[in-house]
């Protein structure tokens, strides 16, 4: 008797938990999307009309094409980066370690460190990286000042930040080569670039899926560093999706259509990663 | 010839990773006036705006909230999750699959779906403004049960079995033989979810107000946003070169294990 | 074995008890009334004092007990938090005339004109126009008007001196030509890096009460912005202020980029002008340079502008909640609290204006102006301050006209014409909702 409850004893903490903070969220948060609610008035039903608004929210759809806008340039740049510095890692180097430790540290410090310290370095008349081009005899860049620049801006310093982690993924992916395969292209005399697209690529083709798919979620939930470093500005350029959900639900406690925002993001973010993993298996 | 290029290139690369941080290092200690410059010899040091922050917010209580959420955090998720993991790979009952399904659904589940209603149950149970809010909600967590379950599989059954017939409990199995087992387990998971606590500010700035209950990362980002700073730009600097101290500290001595354990999540899909 | 493992078990629920135990931090109600202030540590002494003094001169009435607004993202969350939770205390001082409406709505607050001797207390306070801005859509009374920071303009003398003026610019078309003078590059790197004005480049909503909204209240007059749940402000007003802070960010007087993550801008004469209330003067007491001066004027007006000059008040309200088990005594304290003679001590301890009627000519608050000059321009410019309309969606109204400040005033995309009567069509979309 005692055998057949043991079990279940040990996962009730995950069965209690999951149903608190995860079964009845999501059930509540689809209740949720039928009403109107500012938490210090009772719940009004409202039938549809949080879902019209989302259709005709004009700001809503700018941000999730923030959110897209940042996510192709971010993935693109982060595997180029992160593939050539593995490439250039993985030889046979002194130093590879420090070399390793240093790329890694800013995924280690918190977003919100990277956040404050690459304000500064954006600034627009003071920034150190303004100060550099006008050194180096460059005009200055309105890194966050220009609507159009602020993203990408933004999606280099996230490429900045997580490019450690994928570096040190690609040196994983690259050890699984077989060294045979580049000593008979040497015999064949095959150039450098020649070996890394004929040999490399294909053979760490699961591992930039891998990252695609990772940099894809995380992506999809920036926030914190428009939050800090632009509040959503200039023109609404960095207002990214999560940032959009947040001012709704807590600066204008609108929690009906706050939770209606975030049920249809999360149907965009499941539907893209599924595209992406249909693409992924095709091929592989 | 081409390894020079190599050095080069990487020599290039570690200055673009580390110089922005010794920069952010220099700015917080010189005055006011000489920050922005490039070089970083500074004409004089001082620590007036390390003493200014401490003046102006409560980072040493934020600091220890800090360590108490996510030590909390991460003692939770390994004893939860090693309890989960075990049952899920080495007991057999019915709805054992089940409860795997439902966890690898909840590890594909977009968390803006939970976001709102979260926040309205913290009301609802009065647990806006508590520790309760930042530590229950995270107390389990879908990745570290999976990877237990990962790694106890690789365990021989033979050592479950001899503790079994010495008398030991479920529970005493899990603690006292699986996990002196597990240390390199242990470790990565516990890395990982103490990372992932101690960054955390989305979650806090949602459910905390009080400023004497607010972790690190939540206080550091409303001084930078707020006008608390006074516009003194030093000042804001230094609450993030805090902010960062503890973890570049453990970074620089457990470095492997770090990047190790965070490789791994990569590693699951 | 057996044991050790439950040691485990009573370990973890050992650790999750002092968990619990160490979170609740209960407050003691007894039988006194809660009194939350703001957290301004000036303030904290004001309310100190005043509360000291009630409870030691009416030992038999309910006695007081005293506690700034616990610190958060910004005290309007933390009273929101408290609402949501009915964790409320029984009075509030630092209420945002802005929210008020929207927690009388939701019946968070007691109204005080169902209170013996309100009535005749408000109007002895407060000129009538400032009633009819505090009542409410339904026509009771929920807050008392208390004190007030108006926004003036802050500039520096040094530099307009320089600049060859004998006076601060006045009027829209003075004000740009100043600007036009001190606009300069003065590294020669091809980018002006020295402007004669700023006001912080960010959309939030509050952000408008340092700039679009006191120049809109100079220009019409004090008009409002909301009215009987329509927008009022597409007219011509609001079309010039726009119109003149498009100019100053177009030829660059102003500057786009987000100054604040730098060193104070103004005090090291990145700047010449600001927006801003009294408490810029402690501030700029304790960092200003050596030689550095400094004074305070009215807010700019269009060419044409004849009348009083009126500006955003940024007025802090008493309220009490309806978890107070006997308002009619909180009003009791209140009352004493907000004397002439608490009003002067409120003066001299935070330097925050009393709202009430002629504070500049009333000989009790002649000493504290004449010692203090600076505060003296704020006690003039008293008699003309707006608070905010009544409405309970006041946030988003100011939201949406951000969003269109910034596409026209800042970036230019939008005429100013066309971007005011967006905002309008937006704004009563918003009530319609």
């Amino acid at each position: 008797m005692k055998r057949k409850i043991t079990p279940y004893l040990i996962v009730s903490p995950y069965i209690i938990h999951f149903i608190i903070f995860i079964a009845f969220p999501v059930i509540f948060s689809i209740i949720l999307t039928f009403h109107k609610w500012n938490i210090i008035s009772p719940m009004e039903y409202s039938g549809f009309n949080n879902y019209i608004q989302l259709f005709q929210d004009k700001l809503f759809l700018k941000s999730v094409l923030n959110t897209l806008v940042f996510l192709v340039i971010h993935i693109p740049l982060q595997i180029v980066v992160a593939l050539f510095l593995a490439e250039v890692l993985n030889q046979k180097l002194r130093l590879r370690g420090f070399f390793r430790a240093a790329f890694f540290l800013p995924v280690v410090v918190s977003g919100v460190v990277v956040t404050i310290l690459w304000q500064q370095l954006y600034g627009f008349d003071t920034g150190l990286l303004n100060r550099i081009l006008v050194f180096l005899g460059f005009g200055k860049v309105g890194w966050l000042v220009n609507p159009k620049l602020a993203m990408p801006s933004i999606a280099i310093m996230a490429t900045w930040k997580n490019v450690g982690l994928y570096i040190v993924l690609f040196l994983v992916g690259l050890q699984t080569v077989p060294k045979y395969y580049y000593e008979a292209a040497d015999l064949e005399g095959a150039s450098h670039w020649q070996k890394f697209t004929k040999i490399t690529l294909p053979m760490i083709n699961p591992t930039i899926f891998m990252v695609v798919i990772l940099s894809t979620i995380g992506g999809f939930s920036l926030f914190i560093e428009p939050y800090i470093m632009t509040g959503g500005g200039p023109l609404n350029s960095t207002l990214s999706a999560v940032l959009y959900i947040y001012k709704q639900g807590f600066f204008y406690y609108h929690m009906g259509y706050s939770a209606t925002l975030g049920l249809f993001f999360a149907i965009i973010i499941v539907g893209v990663v599924i595209v992406q993993k249909k693409f992924i298996e095709r091929e592989v | 010839m081409k390894r020079a290029i190599f050095y080069i290139v990487l020599v290039f690369g570690a200055l673009m990773f580390l110089y922005p941080f010794l920069w952010m290092l220099t700015a917080t200690l010189v005055p006011e006036s000489e920050i922005g410059k490039l070089t970083l010899i500074p004409s004089s040091v001082s620590l007036n705006s390390y003493r200014q922050m401490f003046d102006k917010i409560p980072i040493g209580r934020a600091l220890l909230n800090s360590v108490f959420v996510a030590s909390t955090i991460t003692l939770g998720v390994l004893i939860f999750g090693s309890m989960v993991g075990y049952a899920l790979s080495r007991l057999q009952f019915r709805g054992r699959n089940l409860i795997f399904y439902i966890i690898i659904f909840t590890m594909t589940l977009p968390f803006q779906i939970t976001l709102i209603p979260q926040y309205i149950i913290m009301v609802k149970l009065g647990w806006v403004d508590t520790y309760l809010a930042l530590i229950v909600p995270y107390l389990m967590n879908a990745l570290s049960i999976i990877m237990f379950r990962q790694y106890f599989k690789s365990i021989p059954q033979d050592l479950i079995d001899a503790a079994r017939i010495d008398g030991c409990s479920e529970l005493g199995i899990i603690f006292r033989i699986l996990w002196p087992n597990s240390i390199p387990a242990l470790v990565t998971i516990g890395i990982i979810t103490f990372m992932a606590s101690w960054n955390e500010v989305l979650w806090p700035l949602i459910v905390i107000r009080n400023e004497d209950l607010m972790t690190m990362p939540q206080l550091v980002t409303l001084f930078a946003v707020g006008g608390r700073a006074e516009s003194q730009l030093g000042v804001k600097l230094a609450s993030a070169m805090v902010l960062a101290l503890p973890i570049v500290l453990a970074y620089l001595f457990f470095q492997r294990y770090f990047i190790q354990s965070m490789a791994s999540t990569g590693m699951k899909e | 074995m057996f044991n050790s493992s439950t040691k485990y078990f009573q370990i973890s629920i050992l650790l999750f008890l002092v968990l619990i135990i160490s979170c609740k931090n209960e407050i003691d109600k007894k039988n006194k009334f809660l009194y939350w202030s703001s957290n301004n540590s000036y303030e904290i002494k004001f309310a100190r004092y005043a509360v000291n003094k009630w409870n030691e001169q009416n030992p038999d009435k309910p006695q007081i007990k005293f506690q700034p607004v616990p610190e958060g993202q910004s005290s309007e969350e933390v009273i929101l938090a408290a609402v949501v939770g009915k964790t409320t205390p029984d009075i509030y001082s630092n209420m945002w005339q802005g929210d008020v409406e929207g927690y009388a709505q939701a019946g968070a607050l007691i109204p005080f004109d169902t209170l013996n001797g309100f009535t005749k207390f408000i109007y002895e306070r407060c000129d009538s126009s400032v009633i009819e801005e505090i009542r409410s859509q339904d026509g009771h009374i929920y807050q008392i008007p208390w004190k007030i920071n108006p926004i003036m303009m802050i500039y520096n003398k040094n530099i307009i001196s320089d600049l060859g003026l004998n006076k601060p610019p006045h009027t829209y078309d003075e004000y740009l030509k100043a600007a036009a003078l001190f606009k300069k590059d003065t590294n020669d790197d091809g980018y002006v890096d020295q402007w004669f004005g700023y006001s912080e480049v960010i959309v939030t909503w509050w952000q408008r009460f340092f700039d679009f909204y006191p120049l809109y209240l100079a220009a019409s007059g004090g008009a409002p912005l909301i009215k009987d749940n329509k927008a009022a402000f597409n007219n011509e007003y609001a079309i010039k202020v726009f119109t003149f802070l498009q100019k100053l960010y177009s030829n660059q007087y102003f500057a786009r980029e987000r100054l604040s993550a730098r060193q104070d801008v103004f005090l090291s004469g990145v700047i010449a002008t600001r927006f801003t209330g009294p408490w810029e003067i402690v501030h700029a007491e304790k960092y200003k340079p050596e030689g550095f001066e400094y004074d305070f004027s009215s807010i700019p007006v269009p060419d044409d502008f004849k009348g009083p000059i009126y500006t955003y008040g940024d007025p802090k309200n008493i309220v009490i909640f309806n978890t107070c088990k006997d308002p009619q005594a909180a009003w009791e304290f209140i009352k004493f609290m907000i004397t002439k003679e608490n009003d002067l001590k409120l003066l001299e301890l935070t330097s925050q204006l009393p709202r009430r009627k002629n504070l500049y000519n009333d000989s009790l608050f002649a000493g504290y102006f004449n010692a203090n000059p600076k505060m003296k321009t704020f006690a003039k410019q008293s008699k003309y301050v707006k608070g905010t309309d009544s409405s309970p969606v006041l946030k988003e109204v100011f939201d949406l006209i951000s969003q269109e400040y910034e596409a026209s005033v800042i970036y230019g995309v939008k005429t100013p014409e066309q971007a005011i009567n967006d905002a309008a069509h937006a704004v009563n979309l918003l009530f319609l909702k």
